[in-house]
């Protein structure tokens, strides 16, 4: 969050200089990608050889130009993104941009649904924890957040599975959807990707179930995961403008403590978590790799995990390389954001 | 020896504790001293080797035998000793701590320090490519790190190598800012100014009066790396970029192989080594969270800012 | 693993053979299916007035839907339900009859001649014709995908269409007998000439939207290996005759414990390749679904490399003598009942020769050379007897990503049962398949894992490309005398002397183990108890049109 304090008084100055901050930003995220991807080797080798002869590898390294200075190459590929051209997947040949259509969506509803948990899970026990500090309920609280941080989703996904695939089955552990209603959506004008949204434009009610039923697991176990850091964050926000004299002020007046927490304390303890749920897109983005994999929710994250076993580095490199877009923008859009709400940024 | 003890973070911040807080601090640091021992006393407390499959008579252990007084967790997919694969395991996640933390600390102080000295372009791009690779998902980059460095070829140390680089990667901004911005205030400062108007060498500087200072904060930074690198290593192990189960115990590898037991109903080769890496990372987590408190007045229990009233 | 083994003659009558010899996974319930004879269930499913609807769920994965554009199962086994062969296999047998052809024979030594049926239509209305079949097969050769199938089609030479339903394939060599198993191979599938483009591969979105299909059924509904709907397709007028269900989805999943989960929970009603050993055994137990099980060619097994193994060729202290017992050693101390129990539950059964069961000439050559089971006295025997000093040190790679994940505790396990008598010292190491390919051929392993999935269903296919010299083994192993014996087998006419030739040479190599060969696997499904019709052959295709419920 580099901001230019002094740098002018204008609301837009600043956001025009933030702005300008995603170029540089992109640009040494995929030059990582770049340089992290071509040094496991040139990637015909990576997803066909063994398959392929020597002689025939050496002839597509060099239709495919895998052969040429390295730096030829870097610029080339930086002038293939500039145009907006990912490039495609060796091994199943489809453009990745197509695939953020196909699968974005199924990423972007669980990362909502993630995020929803987070909000609904972690503030108001932020606020809690904030209230009841250092009693045995904020201690409670604090662990709690430490054991959503310290369980990797799959060890929750196996627990999950334990309870309830095999103990009580009554909830599904994987997929977005079963198969009647999976094949409904496929079959319907114009599908958003979005099953919820969907299914709602089904109107079955049959079907809402199902769709809501299969992302209770994944959402809620990625959800914790990011409700332990918005707990964290808010308790320890609150406490900070507990103390300040703005609520001492309010204190010294007689309102209710309970008023003061809820009402008094609550805004300015939010901001941080604007800027936070922009850092925790990162964060979803690598959790979503682990628990789509785990839930078998197949969005972007499921299929890095797929095409990285299938050890198509064209494909991996594209998704990343368009993740890693994908989180400057979120960032830069979380920083207009703060920006707006939030009257102690000075530009 | 006592009053050495006293004098290092963990255990100063111990005695000036109080309430809850220091029950936090004590189970965290408790949690941390066995897994540190386990790690160490592994080849005593273990019942078998960790690639062991057989008892000394030629005997198979048999897969998937579930606890029993031979096996006290049973035995896995492969027919490993489940409770000896825990044991061990500490050992290989002991490992990727040390190499990961003491290669992030390295080198993100020494940028921070340079970056907030320096200041000018220096500083600005270095700010620039910290921001932009915190960004980075750090599990990707782990992936990708550990098919270059193993080339391909499994490995106890590439595998433990993988994991800890990557995040090194991750863990060098964190600690490049938090000693940065510490720099940037300690520069202002009069006695760092006094120095430089008596003609300290900027080396100089720097390491005496400016490292001293900006590395309060670093314990912090510490426990939460420590923690990212065992769920880090856990997680390419899950993802099958892990280590060969005859060359390290590994926790994410056992739980990538648990996978097909969980959907039979065999719960002990899954809850134990997931158990381990949940103790292990919640151990660290507590005590750099009380630490954290501790640091900041804000945060500080009420009656130790009474006790201490220095702040 | 397929490797192209063009110089090899093959023949189909052993090809036929296979059919009804089953190779039958023992211990598990209801393989009395693979017999189901395809007339059983007829009534059932025509007069039926409800629609039966099965769905079926896979952990293979397709690449593609283009025939040019794919060579594996997960592709195949959709190919193989939408578009019509010339030449095909009828459920439970292996036998090549007409597919929606009159005839199919040669018509000279290089000339194989099919005379299709008259009026046939791929379901968006087109004419199927000669035309479309030249396209076909045309088209294979002028993409020649690396993907794809097409080095199958190395003997034709080009192909005549004289009428609309007659096609004359002109072939390179004479009398070629695996050519009517390449017709029914996933190089043949016959494509709509105006849905699919002549020089390029063409997209599964555009195939499913031109309704380019042909056989039993259509696909109605296409979510990339997530979801197919396949819906009966009545104008298919071939062999395998109209299909006795009316719709079957097939449902993808990456991980086969969650494939596991739905079939043990109802959600689905077949489950095919493949399950984990764990969950197979779990399902066993289960009383509201059946393991079914076919004969497979699968077999697995460990390669020495003659040249850099413990006392080879090339090392300093090369002495052929002691390299020989060491590779005895090893075969007298492996323990195939304990890799096929503990590791694959049965899933995998003990292999003891280098011909897995179930072809002719078949045995069991090293059971009897090094017995039924592990002999660390005779392994010390031998070693002390040709002076080796032990433990002898022993580099064995595997492979973590082409074997399935049981691989790590196969070798696990193997690593413990040399080293239990204190003979070897073994040192594992496992490298990702690409990098493996390529550095087991180039003398970089002195022992290593490897698997084979034969071309075609022929004893010769396990034992040429690996034991004659310049095999794709490159292991340097070479004995003369089996040389000999393997090119004479092959153009042996007398089927009993063929197969006392394959039974001698197994007794050789046994003698010699360029390769121990270790385990065999099978064709395994897993069916809802209402399920009928599942049928695993040796043809490896799974046909839907015979499911019912």
């Amino acid at each position: 969050m580099a901001k230019q304090p002094g740098a002018g008084n204008s609301l837009l100055k600043y956001l025009a200089v933030r702005f300008t901050l995603i170029f540089p930003t992109v640009l040494i995220l995929i030059t990582m990608v770049f340089i992290v991807m071509r040094s496991i080797g040139d990637p015909i080798t990576a997803a066909l050889g063994g398959k392929l002869s020597n002689e025939e590898l050496e002839i597509r390294i060099e239709a495919a130009g895998y052969n040429r200075p390295i730096l030829v190459q870097y610029f080339e590929y930086l002038g293939q993104i500039f145009r907006g051209d990912f490039g495609s997947t060796l091994t199943t040949n489809k453009p990745i941009t197509d695939l953020l259509g196909t699968y974005g969506m199924a990423t972007l509803e669980l990362a909502v649904y993630a995020i929803l948990v987070a909000l609904v899970v972690g503030i108001p026990l932020g606020m809690l924890a904030a209230k009841r500090r250092d009693t045995a309920t904020d201690a409670g609280l604090r662990l709690f957040a430490i054991l959503a941080y310290a369980t990797p989703v799959f060890f929750v996904g196996l627990l999950l599975k334990l309870i309830f695939a095999v103990t009580f089955p009554i909830l599904p552990v994987n997929g977005r959807a079963s198969v009647n209603t999976e094949l409904a959506i496929t079959l319907m004008d114009n599908p958003t990707g979005i099953y919820l949204i969907d299914a709602i434009r089904l109107g079955e009610a049959e079907f809402i179930f199902d769709v809501i039923s299969h992302a209770i697991l994944p959402g809620l176990a990625l959800g914790l995961l990011t409700a332990g850091i918005f707990l964290r964050l808010v308790r320890t926000n609150m406490i900070g403008t507990l103390n300040t004299e703005f609520i001492e002020a309010g204190r010294s007046r007689g309102v209710r403590e309970s008023r003061l927490v809820t009402s008094h304390a609550f805004r300015p303890a939010l901001i941080p978590i604007i800027t936070v749920i922009g850092m925790q897109i990162a964060v979803l983005l690598s959790g979503a790799v682990l628990t789509e994999t785990t839930f078998e929710w197949k969005g972007l994250g499921f299929q890095l995990a797929q095409y990285l076993n299938a050890r198509d580095y064209v494909a991996v490199q594209g998704i990343v390389a368009l993740l890693a877009v994908i989180v400057a923008l979120t960032n830069f859009l979380v920083d207009v954001l703060v920006a707006l709400v939030d009257p102690r940024v000075k530009f | 020896m006592r009053n050495f003890l006293w004098r290092i973070p963990p255990f100063k911040q111990l005695k000036m504790s109080f309430g809850v807080q220091r029950l936090m601090l004590a189970v965290g640091l408790v949690i941390v001293s066995i897994f540190v021992l386990m790690a160490a006393l592994a080849p005593l407390i273990a019942p078998y080797g960790f690639a062991q499959l057989q008892y000394e008579n030629g005997e198979y252990f048999g897969a998937q035998e579930p606890p029993n007084p031979n096996h006290l967790l049973g035995t896995t997919v492969g027919g490993f000793d489940v409770l000896s694969r825990v044991i061990w395991g500490t050992q290989t996640a002991l490992m990727v701590i040390i190499v990961a933390v003491i290669m992030s600390i390295f080198i993100g102080v020494i940028l921070g320090l340079i970056s907030g000295y320096l200041g000018g372009w220096v500083d600005r791009v270095l700010v620039l490519v910290a921001d932009a690779v915190y960004a980075f998902p750090s599990l990707l980059l782990a992936i990708a790190l550990s098919i270059v460095i193993s080339g391909g070829r499994s490995g106890l140390f590439t595998g433990i190598l993988a994991a800890a680089l990557s995040i090194t990667v991750i863990f060098i901004p964190q600690y490049f800012r938090a000693v940065r911005a510490e720099t940037l205030r300690i520069k202002q400062e009069a006695y760092v100014e006094s120095a430089r108007v008596l003609g300290a060498g900027n080396l100089r500087i720097m390491f005496r009066h400016i490292f001293r200072n900006a590395t309060r904060t670093l314990p912090l930074i510490f426990t939460l790396n420590a923690s990212e690198a065992i769920l880090t290593l856990a997680g390419l192990g899950f993802l099958g970029f892990g280590i060969d189960p005859t060359m390290g115990a590994e926790w994410g590898y056992d739980l990538n192989r648990s996978v097909s037991d969980v959907s039979a109903g065999i719960w002990w080769t899954s809850i134990f080594p997931g158990l381990a890496i949940v103790l292990v990372v919640l151990g660290n987590t507590l005590v750099g969270e009380s630490l954290n408190d501790l640091a900041d007045p804000r945060l500080r229990a009420r009656q130790s800012v009474e006790v201490a009233g220095d702040e | 693993m397929d490797i192209k083994s063009t110089a090899t003659k093959r023949s189909l009558a052993s090809v036929v053979a296979l059919g009804t010899s089953a190779v039958l996974l023992a211990g598990c319930a209801g393989a009395s299916d693979t017999a189901e004879s395809s007339s059983s269930s007829n009534a059932a499913s025509t007069t039926s007035s409800e629609p039966i609807s099965i769905t079926v769920g896979t952990t293979d994965k397709v690449t593609t839907i283009d025939p040019a554009g794919s060579y594996d199962n997960g592709s195949f086994a959709v190919m193989n339900q939408v578009y019509p062969f010339l030449l095909n296999s009828t459920p439970g047998n292996a036998e090549m009859v007409p597919d929606i052809a009159i005839s199919a024979s040669f018509t000279s030594p290089t000339q194989y001649t099919v005379e299709l049926k008259p009026g046939l239509k791929f379901a968006n209305g087109h004419d199927l014709t000669s035309s479309d079949v030249k396209f076909s097969f045309d088209r294979q050769v002028t993409i020649a995908d690396e993907a794809g199938p097409s080095w199958l089609l190395y003997n034709l030479d080009n192909i005549e269409t004289p009428s609309d339903t007659t096609v004359v394939f002109n072939l390179l060599s004479e009398n070629d007998q695996v050519f009517e198993a390449i017709l029914s191979s996933p190089v043949a599938p016959i494509v709509d000439e105006e849905v699919f483009s002549a020089d390029s591969l063409t997209t599964d979105d555009d195939i499913v939207a031109g309704m380019a299909f042909a056989g039993q059924y259509v696909i109605s509904a296409y979510k990339f290996n997530e979801l197919v709907q396949f819906t009966k397709y009545d104008g298919y007028n071939g062999v395998l005759g109209a299909a006795k269900n009316d719709t079957v989805n097939l449902k993808f999943y990456a991980d086969s414990s969650n494939l596991k989960l739905d079939i043990q929970e109802g959600n689905i009603d077949l489950a095919t390749r493949s399950l984990s050993a764990t969950d197979v055994a779990d399902l066993a137990t289960n009383d509201k679904v059946k393991v079914i099980t076919g004969p497979g060619g699968e077999i697995r097994y460990i390669v020495f490399n003659f040249d850099i193994q413990p006392y080879g060729a090339k090392t300093a202290e090369a002495d052929a003598a002691k390299a020989l017992a060491v590779r005895q050693a090893a075969a007298y101390l492996i323990d195939r009942e304990a890799l096929s129990t503990q590791v694959y539950k049965g899933t995998y059964l003990p292999l003891w020769s280098y011909v897995p069961p179930g072809l002719p000439g078949a045995n069991e050559s090293l059971k009897e050379r090094y017995g039924a089971s592990p002999d660390a006295a005779a392994a010390a025997k031998v070693l002390a007897e040709a002076g080796v000093t032990t433990p002898v040190s022993l580099n064995l790679q595997w492979n973590p990503d082409h074997y399935g994940p049981s691989s790590g505790d196969e070798y696990a396990l193997i690593k413990s049962q040399l080293e239990t008598s204190g003979l070897f010292n073994v040192t594992l190491q496992s490298t990702e398949w690409v990098t493996y390919a390529q550095e087991r051929k180039d003398d970089v392993y002195p022992a290593h894992q490897l698997g084979w999935f034969p071309d075609y269903s022929d004893s010769e296919n396990y034992l040429n490309p690996f034991f004659l010299d310049g095999g794709f083994l490159m292991n340097h192993y070479s004995n003369k005398a089996v040389d000999e014996l393997l090119l004479e087998q092959i153009v042996t006419v007398d089927k009993a002397a063929r197969v006392a030739m394959i039974e001698e040479i197994q007794n050789m190599v046994a003698e010699d183990l360029s390769t121990i060969p270790l385990l065999f696997g099978a064709q395994v499904a897993v069916a809802e108890a209402s399920v009928e019709g599942v049928t695993l052959d040796a043809s490896f295709k799974l046909r839907y049109g015979t499911i019912t419920k």
